[in-house]
């Protein structure tokens, strides 16, 4: 059995519209899942269903075995951690060293404990040094790598990142990549939620949603080399990714060409 | 943004800013206590001197706490006046014949428009205000020409002036030491010694801790919001809203068009701070562990004693 499952879930915010139909997906241990959309395909439902802080409609969500509901939300919350969009609005503590502070107080760890895991931590994102600082001394790069910290503090197993490279600068987003790609080398489990190829390329699977359903489920590069299934989503697809589909049309480019266009797109 | 300053946490390392948020608030309570309970002049003055030394010792910038007082400077002028000019027991001291004739209400007048013009020019505005007001004075007790209205005569009697003084060196006081307390305190600690204060409440069912935990929130995005405003105002000013000037009428829409953005960015972001927060594992009222403890240290008994004396001292003074 896979660590996440999803099976035929469903939510609507209100009677009309369905922002999430149907939807089934698994997640194993230390894979790195993409779920790509484009906006209104219902992907941010979906990663707050993950957590609880929506009820869905209908199905089932079940992550290591425990089968979500109120009783068993506080268990699953300790093994998904978010990071989520807005690096200002997630911002709980008024110094970094409170922020990465309060997921340990809330699950209630000790506080010699708490000190040495927010030294451990801190390190890891580089952010050691900023312990003392405000919130309003950091850059949009820093904050998220300081949500990470808090998130890798509460040791959960899986990282579900909320599109949290979308609000930054491009020195910021690529070392969050950096970032999510070091983690993921480490063993960790990292969903990330997004509209941007760029964030996609480097996972091992990509989901790919569209209204509320999902389109596909294959490997990165199947669902990136296929140029008619990212029209249908309406996805805007990486220039190397673009000139590689182009060269496919015309019957041009070999094989090594190709090979070369998709380790430059990686590298984007 | 400017008076958002005032009173505002400087980092330092004098007596007061290593005491302990919780000997420093029960501290303030009980010299406030302490300076309302005080009923003699030469007291007061004790009291002030006390302040002065502690100043000094607690090594805060003299100039600050001055700062924080300014606000209320027109307030301690306006009960000195009042003092002694109604106050008209004991000796009288000083009286000044004064005539309320023609040439010396145009002289006055004169004077009043010319500070008004004239004092924002001045570094010292205390000093030019108590300048006019001298003026005014002479004015009005050498000019007799012209048509004379009424006579009458500004009287200075000793209680007067003693209570005027009193009631000055009380304000000053009190709004010394809770600038001290604000100034060597961090606003999280302040927090943090509120919470375990208040902890005796729980008996009456109040959460401190919640309380705490907003007080911090509010804290973390009091910041967040003024640059919020900050690029809401120049948003608006770059589509013609003058925020400096205007009539009255004008200020209000002017007003509104800052606070119904405001309104609705606030709402939002607390939604996303909530689901961030529950994320997180927070359950409102669910037990946690604290990174901060307040410890107890010798200065803070020594402290906590030393105000304890002063104030029963006081208590001791009022009643015999």
């Amino acid at each position: 059995m896979a660590y996440i499952e999803i099976e035929n879930l469903s939510f609507a915010y209100d009677n009309k519209t369905t922002a999430l139909q149907d939807v089934s997906l698994s997640v194993e241990q230390g894979e790195w899942v993409s779920i790509l959309g484009h906006n209104g395909s219902g992907k941010s439902t979906l990663s707050k269903l993950l957590v609880g802080l929506l009820r869905p409609k209908s199905g089932s969500i079940r992550v290591d075995g425990f089968e979500l509901s109120e009783d068993t939300l506080a268990d699953i919350r300790r093994r998904i951690g978010i990071v989520f969009q807005n690096p200002d609005n997630q911002f709980v503590g008024v110094t970094v060293r409170d922020d990465i502070a309060f997921g340990l107080e809330n699950l209630c760890i000790p506080r010699e404990e708490m000190i040495e895991r927010i030294e451990e931590y801190s390190k890891k994102v580089d952010m050691f040094d900023y312990l003392n600082k405000e919130p309003q001394q950091l850059s949009g790069g820093q904050k998220q790598r300081v949500a990470i910290a808090g998130v890798l503090a509460m040791r959960t197993d899986v990282i579900l990142f909320d599109e949290a490279t979308s609000m930054l600068d491009p020195e910021g987003r690529s070392r969050l990549l950096q970032d999510m790609k070091r983690l993921n080398e480490e063993g960790g489990t990292i969903i990330t939620i997004t509209h941007d190829m760029r964030d996609a390329v480097h996972s091992d699977r990509i989901v790919l949603l569209k209204n509320g359903g999902v389109l596909a489920d294959d490997s990165a590069r199947n669902i990136l080399g296929d140029k008619e299934l990212l029209e249908q989503a309406s996805l805007e697809l990486l220039l190397p990714l673009e000139l590689m589909h182009t060269l496919q049309a015309e019957g041009l480019g070999d094989d090594t060409l190709r090979e070369y266009l998709w380790q430059l797109s990686l590298n984007g | 943004m400017n008076n958002v300053v005032i009173g505002r946490y400087l980092p330092g390392n004098g007596v007061l800013h290593r005491m302990d948020p919780r000997t420093k608030l029960l501290g303030l309570v009980f010299l406030l206590a302490s300076v309302f309970l005080i009923d003699r002049f030469f007291h007061m003055l004790l009291a002030l001197g006390l302040i002065i030394v502690l100043l000094l010792v607690s090594r805060i910038s003299p100039k600050r706490v001055y700062l924080g007082m300014r606000p209320i400077l027109f307030l301690l002028l306006f009960t000195f006046i009042f003092q002694i000019a109604f106050n008209e027991e004991g000796d009288l001291l000083w009286s000044l014949p004064l005539n309320w004739s023609l040439s010396s209400l145009a002289a006055v007048v004169a004077i009043v428009f010319l500070w008004g013009f004239t004092r924002r020019y001045v570094r010292f505005s205390l000093l030019y205000f108590l300048l006019g007001a001298a003026a005014v004075l002479t004015a009005l007790a050498n000019l007799d020409y012209g048509y004379t209205l009424t006579t009458g005569t500004l009287e200075v009697y000793e209680d007067g002036l003693q209570s005027a003084f009193f009631i000055m060196f009380r304000l000053i006081v009190i709004v010394a030491i809770s600038t001290m307390v604000t100034m060597s305190t961090k606003p999280t600690d302040l927090n943090l010694g509120l919470e375990y204060i208040l902890k005796p409440f729980k008996i009456l069912r109040v959460n401190t801790e919640e309380i705490a935990m907003i007080i911090a929130i509010s804290l973390r995005y009091i910041p967040t919001l003024l640059d919020e405003a900050n690029k809401i105002m120049l948003a608006q000013a770059s589509r013609g809203v003058d925020f400096k000037e205007g009539r009255l009428k004008e200020k209000v829409t002017q007003i509104v068009s800052l606070l119904v953005p405001m309104f609705i960015i606030s709402f939002q972001r607390s939604d996303d701070l909530a689901n961030a927060m529950e994320a997180r594992s927070f359950v409102p009222g669910a037990p946690r562990t604290k990174l901060h403890v307040l410890i107890w240290r010798r200065l803070d008994y020594v402290a906590l004693v030393v105000i304890f004396a002063l104030f029963l001292a006081s208590l001791g003074a009022r009643l015999v």
